[in-house]
């Protein structure tokens, strides 16, 4: 797989010692860069937080806004939500009350400004439909998918990693079988792949329950089914990283010195495509909390993702920008984490 | 005063016929799974039945909030009404002991049981119709279905302890029928008291359980009531309920909800889809309960009120070349029986008239001709003066089932045929709603449920045709007919149940003969159960009740 062996330029070095070597041709300066000063690095990560939060603070504005004019332009009447959704018959004098008492009555761009007033106060409102403040109703159903995002999110590093791991050692087959996996994978839809693995676990060989939150195995398929497509795309994204990293030529002075292909995977390689699964861990996050929109309706959990779809499908406006402005600030959160370590492995980012 | 003859002893004699004629129905409907199960010996005691719904979460666990039939399949297992229907629809007593009428239809006197408490430990009495009564008609309450049924009661007079008597502005025969209905159970006075919030979370009742834990997007959690005693008149069993436990879910995606009962993690779902009642019927143990919702049939209406169904020689073109039984029978795998009528094949009342809905495209074309639609362009579609013959379709995605959109588009075919162009628009519900209601739509698909034939007032007299302020309208059809508008009115007034009959056959006649309608099936209510799920029957509005359920396992 890798080219010729070259001799080692100097025999008897051990691995860290060849790190010059390494970073020099793989252009990762981590010996040459000068080391910036304390207080310069101080300096530069409070002005990038300073951008970042304003930006965030953008962001959210932006999303509210957005939101808000979305839901109101779907066709219906919110007051309904109050009555229980568009299937509930509602009179005329039952929706003018239901109107009133939410402020459903008033210029749509005075609900607008009411509705910011509220949020700048950090007040999400009430829902229409669950007659209970929207915050509380985040509180409640945050945890469960947060723990299934999280599960899914090691999940998918754990086989994204593994497929890698055994495609980069084997041969020119393996790399294309792999690489037909990932693509494979990272286009399967969250919706069919879910049926499937029900009726395969749940329904064929009785193993794993398909709906039930009331045990911790519920959590297996929905957790799987977010991992698998979302490994697909990490696959292929770390095995060009990886693929990269074991044919350069500090792999190969790395092999001469006598590591092996199991080493140098975890040893080499994997330091070498840390940074960009740094970065693509926060886009996942964001990924897996959308895709869980599918899955917790699909396994009936538990969650923001189906508490979305429901408020949606009833246009409890509240609740729906409640739990996408959520979203949005555990993204934009987990960008500046992310740029933040970035940061703090690469010293390029640093000078 | 007229008495009626409903004493609670000739009820009590009379319901218990009636519940074995209902018993012999069950054994008729129930199929699959039967040779598998045991022989329901003597019924266990204890265990937890967990129930899968497919429809949405209540936002509000009082029916009277609104009034939907999510709220009312799970309502049912914790509030009762006053009156249920029996297996012929006659109301038998319930936490009404007996009722009568003046001979004016303007009074009635309803007497409450004795010795029935909530479970919040208030006494029922006759104070209990009152608040009930007014909690419905309460605008904050935000009451729809049921604030539609008590429109008519004017005041609620104290008579004594056990004694309501109702002044009604107009005599209502329906009375009974919508007090049948879980959207107008009777609650605890002391509990309505509470902020509409907390009633929403925990409303109280009378019912075999009540309601211990709601966690949201998740479950409703159920315990036994062990001082119920107030069993409708035509139960089998009238003691505490055997279970001890009922877990409520929600399930929205039918292949889960399938696979959850298959597995066994469930013990009942609703809103089974044909293919699974299919697979179902081959599972040994599984059993099927079919239970179509009363009220009005599964139908197509075509929109007389404007251009081209106005024309009732276009009307009748498309009723005659509307072939839809194959499609009933192959995507819906016997599940569904075709219907003639406007009404459910559970009213007693309904009536049907296949003859007017043979297929006969010779005289669709004929028809199509003397109206004037006699030229067709390229595509084959008819027109006249340059329009083409376009039916534009709303099609509700959260009420058709994806078996009745393909059904749809069998019709589509077969209309086109003889040069109809319709055009299908699938939606979701508020899009649907709104399609109507800005009268987009030549046809559409629109259930309606309530108790009795009633429903045929809300759905075709000429007063559905004027949308509410909320923009909605139940006249769909837009029939605006003087004669049909009579009858209905004077059934509404009538309480001799032949007569009252005779009028809604007469209206019916009407509706199916003026080709306003296009009769598809009963609205769809299918239950499997595990076969080991015992004494589940389902009340008025086809909800099943637990009260008499146990598990033989």
């Amino acid at each position: 797989m890798a080219g010729p062996l070259t001799p080692d330029p100097r025999p008897g070095t051990t691995a860290t010692d060849a790190a010059p070597t390494e970073a020099a041709s793989a252009s990762v300066h981590l010996e040459t860069a000068p080391p910036p000063s304390t207080a310069r690095r101080a300096l530069g990560v409070g002005r990038l937080l300073a951008v970042r939060l304003a930006g965030a603070v953008f962001v959210l504005w932006a999303v509210a806004t957005i939101t808000f004019l979305a839901v109101r332009a779907i066709p219906g009447d919110p007051a309904e939500a109050v009555l229980g959704g568009p299937g509930s018959q509602a009179g005329p004098d039952a929706l003018a009350a239901a109107r009133a008492q939410y402020g459903l009555d008033l210029p749509l761009g005075v609900q607008y400004l009411r509705y910011l007033g509220l949020l700048a106060t950090g007040d999400l409102g009430t829902s229409f439909a669950l007659h209970d403040d929207v915050a509380h109703v985040i509180a409640e159903q945050l945890p469960a998918t947060l723990i299934l995002t999280l599960v899914a999110l090691v999940l998918a590093w754990v086989l994204a990693l593994a497929l890698a791991a055994w495609a980069s050692r084997g041969g020119w087959g393996s790399r294309a079988v792999g690489g037909l996996l990932e693509i494979t994978a990272a286009a399967v839809p969250h919706f069919w792949l879910g049926a499937v693995l029900i009726v395969l676990f749940s329904l064929t060989l009785g193993w794993l329950p398909a709906v039930s939150t009331s045990t911790p195995l519920g959590i297996v398929l929905p957790a799987v089914t977010l991992a698998i497509p979302l490994a697909g795309f990490l696959g292929q994204v770390m095995r060009e990283q990886i693929t990269d990293a074991v044919t350069s030529p500090f792999a190969l002075s790395a092999r001469a010195r006598g590591e092996g292909s199991g080493g140098l995977f975890w040893r080499h390689a994997l330091r070498h495509a840390s940074l960009p699964a740094v970065t693509l861990t926060g886009w996942a996050l964001g990924s897996l909390i959308s895709g869980a929109v599918v899955v917790e309706t699909l396994f009936a959990r538990q969650g923001l993702g189906s508490t979305l779809y429901n408020a949606v499908r009833i246009r409890d406006v509240p609740v729906v920008i409640g739990v996408v402005l959520v979203v949005a600030l555990v993204y934009v959160v987990v960008t500046i984490l992310a740029d933040l370590a970035e940061r703090a492995l690469d010293p390029r980012r640093r000078a | 005063m007229h008495r009626t003859p409903f004493r609670r002893t000739t009820a009590v004699a009379s319901a218990a016929a009636l519940t074995a004629v209902a018993l012999l129905l069950a054994g008729c409907t129930a199929s699959g799974g039967g040779a598998g199960s045991t022989p329901a010996g003597e019924p266990k005691e204890g265990g937890t039945l967990v129930y899968a719904s497919g429809d949405a979460e209540p936002t509000c666990l009082d029916p009277h909030v609104g009034g939907n039939y999510p709220q009312a399949l799970v309502a049912t297992q914790y509030l009762e009404q006053l009156v249920t229907l029996d297996a012929e629809g006659n109301p038998v007593p319930w936490l009404a002991d007996s009722w009568t009428v003046s001979d004016d239809g303007l009074t009635w006197d309803i007497t409450v049981r004795s010795g029935v408490e909530f479970t919040d430990g208030t006494p029922l009495t006759s104070e209990a119709i009152a608040a009930n009564v007014a909690h419905l008609q309460d605008p904050n309450t935000g009451s729809s279905t049921g604030y539609l049924a008590v429109q008519k009661i004017q005041s609620v007079e104290i008579v004594d302890d056990s004694t309501a008597r109702l002044h009604l502005s107009s005599p209502d025969s329906a009375l009974l029928e919508s007090f049948s209905q879980p959207w107008l159970a009777i609650e605890s006075p002391t509990a309505l008291k509470r902020s509409k919030d907390e009633n929403c979370a925990s409303p109280v009742g009378t019912g075999p359980f009540v309601v211990s834990q709601w966690n949201r997007q998740q479950s409703i959690e159920l315990d036994r009531n062990d001082a119920y005693a107030s069993a409708p008149a035509d139960a089998t069993y009238t003691g505490p309920a055997h279970l001890e436990h009922i877990e409520w879910r929600f399930i929205p995606e039918a292949a889960t909800r399938y696979a959850a009962l298959a597995s066994g993690e469930v013990d009942v779902i609703d809103n089974a889809q044909p293919d699974a009642i299919q697979q179902a019927e081959g599972n040994g143990s599984l059993v099927h309960l079919d239970a179509p919702r009363p009220g009005s049939s599964n139908r197509i209406e075509l929109n007389s009120g404007q251009a081209p169904f106005d024309d009732e020689k276009v009307r009748e073109a498309f009723i005659a070349a509307a072939d839809v039984n194959p499609g009933i029978q192959s995507l819906f795998f016997g599940t569904a029986q075709r219907s003639y009528s406007p009404l459910s094949s559970v009213e007693p009342t309904a009536y049907s008239e296949p003859d007017l809905f043979d297929v006969d495209t010779d005289r669709a074309n004929q028809l199509l001709d003397e109206a004037g639609w006699s030229a067709r362009d390229s595509d084959g579609i008819r027109t006249k003066d340059g329009q083409r013959l376009t039916l534009r379709m709303p099609v509700s995605t959260n009420q058709s089932i994806p078996a009745e959109v393909s059904l749809f588009e069998q019709l589509q075919a077969a209309e086109k045929a003889v040069g109809f162009d319709i055009q299908l628009d699938q939606l979701d519900l508020s899009s649907w709603y709104g399609a109507l209601a800005a009268n987009d739509y030549e046809l559409v698909s629109a259930p309606y449920t309530k108790v009795g034939p009633d429903v045929l007032r809300i759905l075709y007299d000429s007063s559905g045709i004027t949308p509410a302020p909320s923009g909605y309208f139940a006249n769909h059809a837009k029939v605006d007919d003087p004669a049909l508008d009579a009858l209905l009115a004077q059934a509404s007034a009538t309480s001799d149940p032949a007569q009252r009959a005779d009028l809604y056959q007469q209206a019916q006649r009407i509706v199916l003969e003026g080709y306003y309608i296009l009769p598809l099936y009963d609205q769809q209510n299918h239950f499997l159960l595990r076969n080991d799920v015992e004494g589940v029957r389902t009340l008025a509005v086809s909800t099943p009740t637990f009260a008499e359920a146990w598990l033989d396992r």
